[in-house]
């Protein structure tokens, strides 16, 4: 599993923003280590304390840092030069929070640097998606080989109607991803004339504006397209565990 | 009259700069509150009072054991992005100053060469950018042309402080496109630049120092 780092100028932001990431993935989140603040408790950033959470998360997958703004990127750049990682480590120019959500999801889904790293980039044009315009940012990726030619493959669709009150917003669509994740099957969610996105992107699946009363349209190919699509049924019709 | 320069010149040199920064540290904290987030002259303070605490504890006998130590002090205390830009021009600086415990104006303006082009590549700024470096770079370059006169080091360092406070006073009229204060715009004309007021000081220092 990939490290994750947070560099921010406070350290109750950084700690308020991980705790916000960690509701999403409350049984196996990556490790992650938070390097906010000055040492002395102030409002600042230390590029000592930000090579020290690096090396603390590392390891042979690699490391994504996410940082505020200004110093701390000057801050994580300076790090690099003193942190000696195993693997790889990348600066993302993701927003704090919104990246560091998407990020910790898809990394405790297993992903890949470069998975997690495109997933947080994506969470600025989700969130400008949310807000009914494409904030001339590129649209959720197209779905790949969902043509008719490949009917050899197996792909399984159902539409399921959303119930719970708030609709597939961000801890429903962590759980879905989650369930994605368990299942050794490709799975992509369109509602709304939007997507399909990855099922594994809660970004993606955020960007589908999906509210409650919304059919969504799931779509499974791979051996456990079946296993897939009945632990989403499951999920959606008890409205995510929520009061309905 | 400094030449060449020894390690406790240059260990006078940062002695002098954290005492005028923590004297004028209310003066940059309100350049500061003008256009950025008031807090120059307290992280400099705090910066430099690191550094001064590792000069306390056994000042080095080499410059780039010197440099590395200020530069680290100030990475990890500073807190605001003038501790990565100016940890990066110490540790650049001794670098390039070498394990040795004096060194000719010539060579010391070499040494302050790649600590500008490593603030350059960190920071990714320019001059006309209202930073630090609208300071640093005519300072660098007033000192190499100096040294190359063959007018000592102590004449150089007096050349780049004067240069460096030319560069700092050009910054007022501009609008900065760096750091908080470009989030203002237009409303950052008028006010001198923190970062450039601050290296004006670090070459005042080096002036003073080696003129002793």
């Amino acid at each position: 599993m990939i490290g994750i780092v947070v560099v921010s100028h406070s350290e109750p932001l950084a700690s308020a923003a991980l705790d916000l990431a960690l509701e999403m993935v409350q049984d196996a989140p990556p490790p992650i280590a938070l390097a906010a603040g000055t040492g002395d408790g102030g409002t600042g950033t230390d590029a000592m304390r930000v090579s020290e959470a690096i090396l603390s998360v590392d390891g042979p997958d690699g490391v994504l840092v996410l940082m505020d703004l200004g110093s701390a990127v000057l801050s994580a750049e300076m790090a690099l030069e003193f942190a000696e990682a195993a693997g790889e480590v990348r600066l993302s120019p993701a927003p704090l929070v919104e990246g560091l959500v998407a990020a910790v999801v898809r990394a405790a889904g297993g992903a890949s640097l470069d998975e997690v790293d495109r997933e947080a980039r994506s969470a600025a044009s989700a969130k400008a998606e949310q807000l009914g315009g494409d904030g001339g940012i590129s649209e959720p990726a197209e779905s790949s080989g969902a043509s008719d030619a490949d009917s050899a493959d197996q792909r399984l669709t159902m539409v399921v109607t959303l119930v719970n009150e708030v609709g597939l917003h961000a801890r429903p669509a962590g759980m879905l991803v989650k369930a994605a994740n368990d299942v050794d099957a490709t799975v992509e969610v369109a509602a709304n004339g939007r997507g399909p996105v990855d099922a594994k992107s809660v970004m993606g699946l955020m960007t589908l504006g999906a509210a409650r009363g919304t059919e969504l349209t799931v779509t499974a190919s791979g051996p456990d397209a079946r296993r897939a699509l009945d632990a989403i049924r499951e999920l959606v019709e008890d409205g995510f565990g929520e009061d309905r | 009259m400094a030449d060449p320069i020894t390690v406790e010149h240059l260990s006078a040199w940062l002695r002098h700069f954290a005492a005028t920064v923590d004297e004028r540290h209310e003066y940059l904290t309100e350049l500061d509150s003008a256009i950025g987030d008031a807090d120059h002259g307290v992280n400099m303070t705090r910066g430099m009072r690191a550094v001064v605490e590792k000069l306390d504890a056994g000042a080095p006998e080499f410059a780039d054991d010197l440099f590395k130590a200020v530069g680290m002090a100030l990475v990890s205390s500073v807190g605001g992005a003038s501790g990565p830009l100016y940890g990066t021009f110490f540790l650049r600086l001794g670098t390039k100053a070498g394990h040795v415990s004096e060194v000719d104006a010539s060579s010391f303006g070499q040494a302050l060469r790649a600590g500008l082009e490593g603030v350059i590549a960190r920071g990714k700024a320019e001059v006309g950018d209202k930073t630090m470096l609208d300071a640093m770079v005519p300072a660098v370059e007033a000192f190499e042309r100096s040294a190359a006169d063959g007018s000592g080091a102590a004449t150089a360092a007096d050349a780049a402080a004067s240069a460096s406070e030319e560069g700092r006073d050009a910054t007022e009229p501009i609008v900065a496109r760096k750091g908080r204060a470009s989030y203002l715009g237009d409303r950052s004309v008028g006010h001198l630049d923190p970062g450039a007021t601050s290296t004006a000081m670090l070459f005042r220092s080096l002036a003073t120092a080696l003129a002793a």
